[in-house]
């Protein structure tokens, strides 16, 4: 049975400064099909990040995505818009209707909806429209956004950018097999010069 | 207002602008809003370069967006985001005149612009287009599109021939470029002492302002007070210079008003003049004319390179061996080499970021400086990482930007057919028909200023 969890990226309070450059790397590297190139000049739609800097007078980070086994999200999603790929949890956001079921089941607060671009444009709901002064006029289509560590770029542009060497990768299976090696040296450590009574 | 700012409400306190800030302007505590202090800003914009915390759209607790690019003197409907550390910007006061009909108007393009404009429109790293952006400036309603190239050479002819005399006569040496008015700016806040060792020239820019209200009025027959001179900058401390008091021997003032690379980038968008597909256009005569020496002036070690390729003929009375010289390219800090020119064996240094200046300095009060020439710019690598430049979304990218835009630089110099500012045509005709000839009576009344101490006692 394949027992590879899901790998995530977790923030270290203690080295984030807040400076939301992660941010913006997220934003630039997801929207080239929205015109962004390298500069903020190239930038016309709203900078939507898949991560979100958390400040308070206690800590400093970034949130993102756990790319839980058993996504909660994605159960919760009635169009089946959310699916594992190569270990990771993607949103199809052409079947996302924005019905905000994984808004509300993810522990986190790692999904956000809103307005999808394309083309620098922001796209159109499909025959939905709304009531106003002017008679009936289009509504922008909200979409749901999530980590989704870079699938596309095959490396998380937060991590590379992180002036601060905040953000790292974490691989469960690992990190488990570092903790056992380092538990285990520790108690060789321990009964090295242990005399059995 | 100041020309550079931090918005209390978007900075999260994270200091990354303290740390790349030359002169520990920027005060404050980690995690908290930092202020500037204006008397010791030299408005070098690198603040504004590094800052990623910006303005979110969803987020309903700060000022509305408008209000802030209103406060920012940015065009209305601008869409990039926002961030915390900002310049004051002047396009939306220009956006005002270029409908102006009664206002003949006059536009100047610094070397470093036309290597990174682009990037704005999605175009790669240091494409190079000044056939682009020459005919945008032309859709913009400006009447005569010069170039401060052209300003770049004339500064060439007059420093060149001030550093031979204070050569021969042994006087206020080492002599230090006066190009980049925040170096400028901070020799007066910090070392007065040293201000008779500044090249008393203008600065391209503003040499070319005062040209084209007293020459340039002349030849196209207007009167000069209906000019309005821009300059396009990649430089955020232009502003600052052009708005010195002593800078005004037209009878008017030089430069009435400046723009960074970016808001050109916004005026071309805000008119919807397609920057990709644009036609090439050449700048106008005789102002517009440049040599590739003037080019070079964006990268660091440019202006000391233009300066060698014309000193050495005027010293010599021979072609120079080698036109490019390589050694003061690069990137350090500090570079410096002795050069041979003539009987003479010329010393010199190329200094690029504010803080290795200040060896050399102390090395001159202590009387121990050998050096008879020095240029210093306050940006990493000179005009093309000015503060007003495109700026980057992704740190990462910041190395190969750079390195772009300078490898432009040097490409657009050697593809020109003339690369010394003394052969550059326009020039000789400027002397023959108005200055007569360097540092003469002229161009000193209209070429040099002085400098003044700002240290606070
Ligand atoms: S890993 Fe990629 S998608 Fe996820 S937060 Fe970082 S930059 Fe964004
Ligand atoms: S880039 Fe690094 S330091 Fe900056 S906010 Fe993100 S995690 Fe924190
Ligand atoms: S101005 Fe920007 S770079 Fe400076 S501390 Fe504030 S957020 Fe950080
Ligand atoms: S403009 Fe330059 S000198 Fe002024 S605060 Fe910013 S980095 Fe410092």
């Amino acid at each position: 049975m394949n027992n590879n969890l899901n790998s995530f990226v977790v923030a270290d309070s203690s080295k984030c400064i807040g400076c939301k450059a992660c941010e913006i790397a997220c934003f630039a590297v997801h929207n080239k099909n929205n015109n962004v190139g390298c500069t903020v000049g190239t930038v016309e739609t709203a900078v939507i990040p898949r991560l979100y800097l958390v400040k308070t007078p206690s800590v400093t980070m970034p949130i993102q995505c756990r790319q839980c086994e058993d996504a909660p999200c994605a159960k919760s999603c009635s169009v089946g818009a959310i699916r594992q790929i190569d270990n990771t949890i993607v949103v199809d956001q052409k079947k996302c209707i924005g019905c905000k079921n994984c808004i509300m089941a993810c522990p986190f607060g790692a999904i956000d909806l809103l307005p999808q671009y394309d083309n620098g444009k922001e796209v159109v709901q499909f025959n939905l429209k709304e009531e106003s002064h002017n008679g009936l006029e289009e509504i922008v289509k909200s979409t749901a956004y999530k980590c989704d560590l870079c699938i596309d770029n095959g490396e998380q542009a937060c991590i590379k950018t992180c002036p601060n060497n905040a953000l790292r990768l974490v691989k469960p299976l690992d990190e488990k097999k570092y903790k056992n090696k380092k538990a285990a040296q520790a108690l060789m450590n321990t009964t090295k010069n242990y005399k059995q009574l | 207002m100041s020309i550079i700012n931090i918005d209390k409400e978007l900075c999260t306190g994270c200091r990354r602008c303290a740390n790349v800030c030359p002169v520990g302007a920027i005060k404050g505590e980690q995690g908290k809003v930092q202020t500037i202090d204006e008397h010791k800003c030299v408005v070098c914009g690198q603040c504004v370069q590094i800052c990623s915390s910006y303005a979110s759209q969803f987020d309903t607790e700060i000022t509305s967006i408008d209000l802030k690019l209103k406060e920012r003197g940015m065009l209305e409907g601008t869409k990039e985001p926002l961030f915390a550390a900002y310049n004051m910007g002047q396009v939306d006061l220009l956006k005002k005149y270029l409908s102006d009909d009664n206002k003949y108007k006059i536009v100047q393009c610094a070397p470093a612009v036309r290597v990174a404009l682009a990037e704005e429109f999605g175009m790669e790293f240091g494409k190079l287009t000044p056939g682009k952006m020459a005919s945008a400036l032309k859709k913009l309603n400006f009447d005569r599109v010069y170039d401060t190239n052209f300003a770049a050479d004339l500064t060439i002819m007059e420093e060149g021939s001030e550093l031979i005399k204070r050569v021969t006569e042994g006087k206020n040496l080492p002599m230090f470029t006066s190009c980049c008015p925040a170096w400028v700016k901070f020799a007066e806040t910090e070392y007065p002492e040293i201000l008779n060792h500044l090249s008393s020239c203008k600065s391209p820019q503003q040499m070319a302002g005062t040209i084209f209200k007293t020459y340039g009025a002349e030849i196209d027959n207007i009167d000069p007070s209906t000019i309005l001179s821009v300059a396009v900058m990649p430089c955020t401390c232009k502003q600052f210079e052009c708005d010195r008091e002593e800078i005004n021997s037209s009878g008017y003032k030089d430069v009435d008003i400046v723009i960074t690379t970016r808001e050109l980038a916004y005026l071309i968008k805000d008119m919807g003049i397609d920057f990709i597909n644009i036609d090439d256009e050449e700048f106008d005569k005789p102002l517009g004319e440049y040599s590739g020496a003037g080019t070079i002036f964006g990268s660091t070690g440019g202006v000391m390179e233009a300066a060698l390729r014309t000193g050495y003929e005027l010293i010599t009375k021979k072609s120079i061996p080698n036109i490019d010289l390589k050694f003061v390219r690069g990137g350090q800090g500090l570079r410096t080499a002795t050069v041979e020119v003539g009987d003479l064996n010329l010393n010199i240094a190329i200094v690029s970021g504010l803080k290795n200046v200040i060896p050399v300095i102390e090395s001159i009060k202590e009387g121990k400086c050998d050096f008879h020439f020095i240029e210093v710019m306050t940006c990493p690598e000179g005009c093309v990482s000015g503060g007003g430049q495109p700026k980057l979304l992704i740190e990462e990218h910041r190395d190969v930007a750079y390195k772009k835009r300078k490898e432009s630089i040097y490409d657009h110099d050697s593809n020109l057919k003339i690369r010394k500012s003394h052969e550059n045509p326009a020039i000789k005709k400027l002397y023959d028909e108005f200055l007569k000839e360097p540092l003469g009576h002229k161009s000193h009344h209209l070429l040099h200023t002085n400098y003044v101490s700002r240290k606070e006692i």
